[in-house]
């Protein structure tokens, strides 16, 4: 599955859309002096609430997210997440930093300008779906056309457009507590799609589904990813959900970002001990590509045999590998990169060796222990 | 005291509250030691010391007199209550007019179709046989006065309602302000809100119109600023996120959220804006309840059920239709406006038929006289039931026993007490229920009866309310534990209290005069049917919520019924039950009051007298310490400390 979405993803470009820096979002009273005191800033959460009875949400964030990518900030309840998400577009207002949206300091903007942006520029889509009940799946659709103004024939023909794009065709004219939560959430993200905004924010938007109703929606947003390449935010718990959208990944603990990279960089070499505890279940085989495993330096022979490309996870090479009953190349615009057999194939497996080489460190707490466990498990 | 201490703390936080309690028993007896000899010393007499009444017959006189010499000339009366006033008069007038052009036929129409849109097929039969009855009973031209002025009055209040309610639900500091002020109004008896209105605007249907207005707002002011706020955030933050102007958030999304609670408003004013529109007979308002009330100043039950039937029918209409429109579910499709569109048609055909066929008026012919039957069977009644009844005695029997047993006991032990001590008991027990603030308002209050000069009569109430309230309760928790008990019992008993819950407290009078006479007793036995109700169901209500677990947990340890009952669900149910005695008493009081026109005496009668009288001096003293009894009383049944609002 990732490895589709991954691979045919359409190409990002380094425009940042969002540009996030230095963010603060701090709860209690006099907030606003917090993020000015680097005393206070330094203090962890439990000692700042006792210093000044405030909670830190979000404490000194900054990324960037690039045009056309799936950003992903996960982390678990309380970390800040969807505090932050709701800053981008100032439903909760920052208590620091600065916020640009194409350019565009976000924190300066006065009400209609705000306005504008969440009308045309960022829609979200809501963990508890936030539909009116009052209004028919239609009309929920178009609710954000009507409140731009859209006269009443041509939003519900745009409504009508989208409502079919996430696949509620024949549900137009039901209510919402009609629906399922599946369904429910198909209109949530009909409803944000309506207004064609430059960026889509997604808050947990999943988590209150069922297991095989989420992974169904998770290829909807794949599949909508991939035909309109629209720049989206998607804040969730789930590890795998974070692995299998996202582009890049921004971890968050206590307010922080604790690392921040591909997929392929938080599994493959986590900051910390907290970043490596949250991967350690990872399957890495479906997450790490061929580029990481390979042994670099070209291959002697003009043919190439095997020929990955460097993008290919290590799941499918070892499908090659075990084929060939050899070593196979990875392949780049029909130059070689380097070779990976299954040895270097096993070693991203277990856990034991990194980018150039070298084993990983070991911490104390006894990841190798922790790997060979994972080995095992993988191997039966 | 030692006696109250011993009795409360029956429950489970029973650590902490005996703790607690202890601490404020022993405060209240610190200053009580203080304070009584001083008192006793300086004001040494049983009831209330003259010394400390503050007269205000004289400035209240001569403020209404004032107030009759430049009702004509003064440019505030002129040019605001004037205008005010003859708003009023036309709209009623107009009103009026309009329902007796449409004729009976029109009327009986319109009422039926819109019942039917709003709420079904059987219930628009049920409106129109309502409406029928009416004119049978003769009383179609009373029915109709009194429907212009509920409608004028119902349309202002919940204009009113809903634009406090607005602000309240917007701004938290106008909840702030507004929410005490709106639950203070709704636990004021009726009656109290009579007299201010007639001091401004005299005797007359503006008069009885704003009283009925003031009355019937606040459930709409709250009901509306509770549905404002209880909107789902999430739903608010997503409309939020989609741009919406406030105005677009309000219009689209609060509102539209908000619809149960409103049509809940709706509901509930139309309710005390009957209720209070057949009181307001008292000051001028003409229609059923001026007919119910000239009836009973002559003790005719039969006239007095004539007018008491179509009020009840009109009530039960009324609460099933709005009750129906509220409950319509979010989910069901909406037959669009076609439908209403044939319906207003209809009611307009029917209309002009009747109209052009001459038959505007309710036809003599087809009214049934059931005033003559029913004072015969009253008659009857009076000379084999009143008393003298082998073994169980007479009603009359009963009201006298009632009378000499109970409430003149009770009465004279309150009256036989040293002032100083029924403000110590007053404190003692507020403060043990509720807060320090409770306790303070319930003493202020109870103080500023003393000061107004009407301390006896005031006891003379509180003694009817203190029997009443007693008598509610037992038979309230007897039948509530009977009908949590047994669901058929439940479900028997349902459509009963529904049916008595929506009737206006003045009809109780009827039934009560015709069984036991006039006098106290009877006002006490109306309040008593009238609490009954609210007591019975917040308890059952309060029994059966008991948490399922409990209770299978102590039937698994092999508890008998009893003891279930007695060791887990009473106890579990203390916030249920606490909030029946509030709501009895709150009930009690109103009733009991009105009761002052069938011989209840006391507050209530001196307010009907400064009213009959013109003497607004008396009325309004009268009417100040009821409301001042009626603080007192929720008080000191308040449990504030485990509600969320605020105290005092």
């Amino acid at each position: 599955m990732s490895t589709t979405a991954t691979m045919e993803k359409p190409p990002t470009t380094d425009n940042p859309v969002f540009s996030v820096d230095g963010l603060w979002k701090v709860f209690g009273p006099k907030a606003d002096l917090v993020p000015e005191d680097a005393e206070l800033a330094a203090l962890d959460p439990a000692d700042l609430r006792e210093r000044t009875g405030c909670t830190a949400a979000v404490r000194d964030v900054s990324f960037d997210v690039r045009k056309g990518e799936v950003f992903v900030v996960m982390g678990l309840s309380g970390s800040g997440k969807s505090t932050l998400v709701r800053c981008l577009t100032r439903l909760i207002e920052p208590t620091a930093g600065t916020i640009c949206i194409d350019g565009e300091d976000v924190r300066a903007m006065d009400k209609s300008r705000l306005r504008e942006l969440r009308r045309h520029r960022a829609a979200m889509v809501f963990q508890h779906f936030g539909l009116l009940p009052h209004r028919t799946v239609l009309d929920n659709v178009a609710y954000g056309l009507e409140v731009q103004g859209v006269g009443k024939a041509e939003r519900r023909a745009r409504a009508a457009e989208v409502v079919v794009k996430v696949g509620l065709e024949g549900m137009e004219q039901r209510k919402p507590s009609q629906l399922s939560g599946g369904q429910q959430q198909r209109v949530g993200l009909a409803r944000a799609l309506a207004v064609d905004p430059q960026v889509l924010l997604f808050d947990e938007p999943f988590s209150a589904l069922d297991p095989l109703i989420r992974r169904d929606m998770q290829e909807e947003v794949v599949r909508l990813h991939r035909e309109e390449g629209r720049t989206m935010v998607f804040i969730t718990h789930d590890l795998s959900e974070a692995l299998k959208l996202g582009d890049r990944i921004a971890l968050m603990r206590d307010g922080k970002v604790v690392q921040l990279g591909t997929p392929e960089e938080i599994v493959g070499s986590p900051a910390d001990g907290y970043v490596r505890e949250f991967v350690r279940d990872v399957p890495r085989e479906q997450v790490m590509t061929v580029r990481r495993a390979m042994q670099p330096g070209g291959c002697a022979g003009p043919t190439h045999p095997g020929a990955l490309a460097p993008d290919a996870v290590v799941a499918d090479a070892i499908k090659v590998v075990a084929e060939r009953g050899g070593p196979a190349c990875v392949v780049e615009r029909g130059r070689c990169l380097g070779v990976v057999d299954h040895e270097r194939l096993l070693g991203v497996v277990a856990g034991t060796q990194l980018r150039d080489g070298s084993p990983a460190p070991r911490s104390s707490e006894g990841a190798s222990g922790a790997s060979g466990t994972e080995l095992r498990k993988e191997a039966v | 005291m030692a006696t109250v201490t011993a009795s409360t703390p029956r429950s489970l936080p029973t650590h902490l509250l005996r703790h607690r309690a202890v601490h404020k028993i022993l405060l209240i007896a610190l200053a009580a030691a203080v304070l009584v000899p001083l008192a006793n010393a300086q004001w040494a007499s049983g009831s209330w010391p003259a010394a400390l009444t503050v007269d205000l017959t004289k400035p209240l006189g001569s403020a209404s007199d004032w107030i009759i010499d430049n009702r004509d000339s003064h440019p505030l009366f002129l040019y605001f209550f004037g205008y005010l006033s003859n708003a009023v008069v036309i709209s009623v007038h107009a009103v009026y007019v309009v329902l007796l052009g449409a004729g009976w036929a029109g009327v009986t129409a319109l009422g039926a179709l819109v019942a039917w849109r709003v709420a079904g097929l059987r219930l628009a039969l049920g409106t129109a046989a309502a409406f029928l009855a009416c004119g049978l009973l003769g009383m179609w031209v009373p029915t109709m006065q009194t429907l212009a002025l509920m409608v004028v009055a119902v349309l202002a209040s919940v204009l009113v309602g809903a634009l406090l309610g607005l602000a309240a639900g917007l701004s938290p500091r106008m909840d702030k302000i507004l929410r005490p002020v709106l639950d203070t109004m709704q636990v004021m008896p009726a009656y109290a809100y009579l007299l201010p209105v007639v001091l401004v605007f005299g005797m007359g249907v503006p008069a009885a119109v704003l009283a009925t207005v003031v009355y019937a707002a606040p459930p709409m002011a709250r009901l509306t600023a509770l549905g404002l706020q209880g909107a789902d955030k999430g739903v608010l933050e997503a409309v939020e996120s989609l741009g919406t102007t406030a105005r677009q958030r309000l219009l689209t999304a609060r509102i539209p959220l908000a619809r149960k609670e409103l049509m809940l408003g709706l509901n509930q004013t139309i309710m005390m804006a009957l209720s209070m529109a057949v009181i307001a007979s008292v000051i001028g308002a003409g229609g059923l309840g001026d007919r119910v009330y000239q009836a009973l100043a002559s003790v005719d039950v039969g006239a007095a059920l004539a007018a008491g039937i179509p009020i009840v029918l009109l009530a039960v209409v009324l609460d099933r239709v709005t009750g129906a429109a509220g409950a319509v579910d979010d989910s069901a499709e909406d037959a669009g406006r076609a439908a209403w569109a044939y319906a207003l048609a209809g009611a307009v055909v029917v209309a002009v038929a009747g109209r052009l066929l001459g038959r505007l008026d309710w036809p003599d012919a087809w009214t049934l006289n059931i005033a003559e039957p029913v004072n015969r069977a009253v008659d009857w009644m009076t000379a084999h039931l009143y008393s003298g009844v082998p073994v169980i005695g007479g009603t009359a029997d009963w009201a006298a026993h009632f009378t000499t047993w109970i409430l003149d006991p009770v009465r004279d032990g309150l009256q036989a007490l040293p002032w100083w001590s029924v403000l110590l008991v007053v404190a003692t027990l507020s403060w043990l229920i509720g807060t320090w603030r409770t306790a303070l308002t319930a003493v202020l209050a109870m103080a500023a009866i003393g000061v107004l000069g009407v301390w006896t009569p005031a006891l003379d109430t509180l003694s009817q309310v203190l029997a009443a309230v007693a008598v509610t309760l037992v038979l309230g928790f007897a039948t509530a534990v009977a009908a949590a008990r047994s669901d058929r019992f439940d479900r028997m008993l349902r459509p009963v209290l529904d049916v008595f819950q929506t009737m206006p407290q003045f009809v109780y009078l009827i039934p009560v005069v015709a069984l036991f006479g006039v006098g106290r007793a009877p006002a006490a036995a109306a309040a008593v049917v009238y609490a009954l109700p609210a007591v019975v169901r917040i308890t059952t209500q309060g029994l059966r919520q008991v948490d399922p677990a409990a209770m299978e947990s102590s039937h698994s340890l092999g508890a008998t019924s009893w003891q279930q009952l007695r060791q887990v669900q009473l106890p579990l149910a203390r916030p249920a039950l606490l909030l029946a005695v509030n709501q009895g008493v709150v009930l009690v009081l109103a009733v009991v009051v009105i009761g002052g026109l069938v011989g209840g005496g006391a507050l209530g009668y001196d307010t009907v007298f400064g009213l009959a009288q013109g003497d607004l001096a008396t009325g309004l003293v009268a009417g100040a310490a009821i409301v001042c009894l009626g603080l007192m009383l929720d008080r000191v049944t308040q449990p504030t400390e485990r509600r969320t609002g605020k105290g005092a």
